[in-house]
């Protein structure tokens, strides 16, 4: 995977305002407007203040084959480091990348940062999750991991500081079809997760990309598939004075 | 990296670098308690008459429902809605608190929540909530009599110590909410609000407070028939209002408004009730939801002090370092969510009291608010009616 870090970081862009989106909105409201004696039926009205966004909602589980194994990934990212560094030895130098020394290809700590290794292991660590419930409604998506606090996103395009604490912050926002998440912790450690969904909605890809004090960020691609989960069995609600209530579900709910 | 993402990198690096900044001088002392922009109150007993007082000291009081002045930025983040309709239920019941604090002073004469300004009452009680949560509470009061003249406009603070939320307080099915054994976390605040309204009652003379009585019935008389009794009253430049002439004892309209009086206390005693109840529905979920945010708030500053303590954040860059920096961050996060959870479970444990007490009142539709208006008006239709047909 070669995602770069400024492609992680520039996440939360606009739609850009295309003409010929725009003449199909226009053309979209005036068939609304000439549509308005029908306006009585129970078809649901295009809402054009609302992002349209693709649907990521159901259950997922990892799909190991097509996801990246953090070691691989962690090989292959060192061995494009050494092939750059005997590049570099031979005079051979891409002018956009960073110059890399011999002997010493960034793989470790240096200067405070944390090295590809062990940004690779926490990688590895965040991304444990084999399954996830993500609930998605008109107002804003749910992303459900064990263990983990719900990531929550509204549907505007901007970015949204969804947590802030002396621990760390998060933000989310939408890149055209993507979802992001944005985590900044203390000491410049950032942790991106970029979610996409295949169009026929039958796989999610999430790419987490974790980065230390602007150093090389270490990529993970995770590729996910929708499965039906067993629908739950009993309805909980949080109450104040009597704590977690459920009751078994009914069919009408 | 464009500039843009540059300049966001930036601007969250400097966010953390100012949090670490303030919290590591913070950490150089024991924890420090919250200081508050309004002196609290400190321990302020009840001033209580044991004497019976006549007509003129018993004034009546109308406590408007609180507005919500509370500062955006004290909205937590992404999900401030669930805290948001708390606000909007707790302005409907702090008004109580006070009213209950009121009538056991045993100083005034009938003490009642309002949905608006009342023209019959005596003295009008409207406050502001500036800051609510279970660690402080901070309220605007303001008070005028009928004459327009002020009595208090005071912002008032008070701050809980673990004190306030006795174990007791942690109700469990075993353990269930006894109002009467409960005294609110900031039952101080309310009794320095009664104490400096008896001072400023004292401040006036017998004459002066007879004369709040008069100035509010005819204030009440020109509000139902401007025509007939506006001429009675005069309204200075600075709003204070003093009577120009009465009308005689056997006045036939006065007697009629004295009637339409009558009948307006027995609906805005009914509004009362309703409050009531809402307070009684809200009560124990409440005292628990406070004692939630108290526990909450401790939890945050704690961790605030843990967060920036140099010493516990290793510059290391191992794995376990990282591991660590992304779990505090993780766990804090979990804190909040269930906090979040828990004003959800608030605000749906006591919706059906708040659909209680909108619903109708003698036929009127609408929120109680505007039940209230809608009265008001029926009343004038009525007093001109009768007035019509003599």
């Amino acid at each position: 995977m070669t995602y770069s870090v400024a492609m992680t970081h520039n996440v939360f862009s606009f739609f850009p305002f295309k003409p010929l989106a725009h003449a199909g909105f226009t053309t979209l409201f005036l068939l609304c407007l000439g549509a308005n004696s029908y306006a009585q039926d129970d078809l649901p009205l295009l809402d054009l203040d609302t992002p349209v966004r693709l649907n990521f909602s159901g259950s997922w589980e990892k799909d190991f084959a097509r996801s990246d194994n953090w070691e691989d990934e962690l090989n292959r990212v060192m061995r494009m480091r050494q092939e750059q560094a005997a590049a570099q030895a031979a005079g051979i130098r891409p002018l956009s990348r960073p110059r890399v020394s011999i002997g010493n290809i960034n793989l470790g700590s240096s200067r405070g940062r944390s090295g590809i290794v062990n940004l690779a292991r926490v990688a590895e660590y965040i991304s444990r999750q084999t399954t996830m419930e993500i609930i998605q409604d008109r107002n804003q998506v749910r992303i459900e991991r064990k263990g983990e606090a719900p990531l929550i996103c509204g549907m505007e395009t901007g970015p949204t500081q969804t947590f802030s604490s002396p621990h760390g912050s998060e933000f989310c926002g939408w890149n055209r079809l993507q979802l992001i998440f944005e985590i900044t912790l203390p000491e410049e450690l950032y942790i991106t997760h970029q979610f996409s969904v295949a169009a026929n909605g039958s796989s999610l890809q999430i790419v987490t990309s974790i980065q230390s004090d602007n150093g090389i960020p270490f990529n993970l691609r995770q590729t996910y598939s929708k499965y039906d989960a067993p629908p739950d069995e009993y309805n909980c609600i949080q109450t104040i004075s009597r704590g977690r209530v459920c009751s078994q579900r009914t069919p009408l709910d | 990296m464009n500039y843009s993402d540059l300049i966001i990198r930036l601007l969250k690096s400097c966010v953390f670098g100012f949090q670490a900044l303030a919290l590591a001088t913070c950490i150089q002392d024991a924890p420090s308690p919250i200081e508050p922009t309004i002196p609290p109150v400190g321990t302020v007993s009840l001033d209580y008459s044991t004497e019976i007082l006549t007509e003129p000291f018993l004034l009546d009081i109308g406590i408007r429902v609180f507005e919500n002045k509370l500062e955006e930025e004290s909205t937590p983040g992404y999900g401030g809605l669930e805290f948001a309709t708390i606000r909007e239920n707790e302005i409907q019941y702090l008004p109580y608190v006070l009213r209950n604090t009121l009538i056991s002073a045993n100083q005034w004469g009938a003490v009642r929540v309002l949905p608006q300004d009342d023209p019959s009452m005596d003295l009008l009680l409207s406050g502001a909530v500036l800051r609510s949560d279970g660690q402080e509470l901070q309220i605007h009061i303001k008070v005028q009599d009928s004459a327009g003249r002020e009595w208090l406009n005071k912002k008032y603070a008070d701050v809980t110590i673990d004190e306030d939320f006795p174990e007791s307080t942690r109700y469990t099915p075993g353990n269930r909410f006894d109002p009467n054994s409960f005294t609110d976390p900031f039952q101080d605040l309310y009794n320095k609000i009664n104490n400096d309204l008896v001072a400023a009652r004292t401040r006036l003379s017998e004459q002066e407070l007879l004369n709040i009585g008069l100035v509010s019935q005819m204030v009440y008389a020109a509000d139902l028939s401007p025509s007939s009794f506006e001429h009675t009253l005069y309204t200075n430049a600075g709003g204070q209002i003093s009577l120009v002439s009465l009308p005689a004892k056997d006045d036939p309209m006065m007697a009629r408004v004295q009637d339409m009086r009558v009948r307006h206390y027995l609906f805005i005693d009914t509004v009362d009730e309703y409050y009531q109840a809402l307070y009684e529905d809200m009560q124990p979920s409440y005292v628990i939801w406070r004692r939630y945010s108290y526990d909450q708030i401790t939890q945050n500053e704690a961790a605030l002090q843990e967060a920036y303590d140099i010493s516990r954040y290793s510059s290391s860059t191992g794995y376990l370092t990282l591991i660590q920096r992304y779990d505090r961050f993780r766990w804090s996060k979990i804190y909040e969510v269930e906090f979040r959870e828990l004003a959800s479970g608030f605000n749906r444990e006591i919706a059906p009291a708040i659909l209680e007490l909108n619903k109708q009142v003698h036929g009127l539709s609408g929120t109680m608010e505007e039940q209230y208006i809608q009265w008001r008006r029926i009343l004038r239709q009525l007093f001109t009616l009768e007035s019509n047909s003599l």
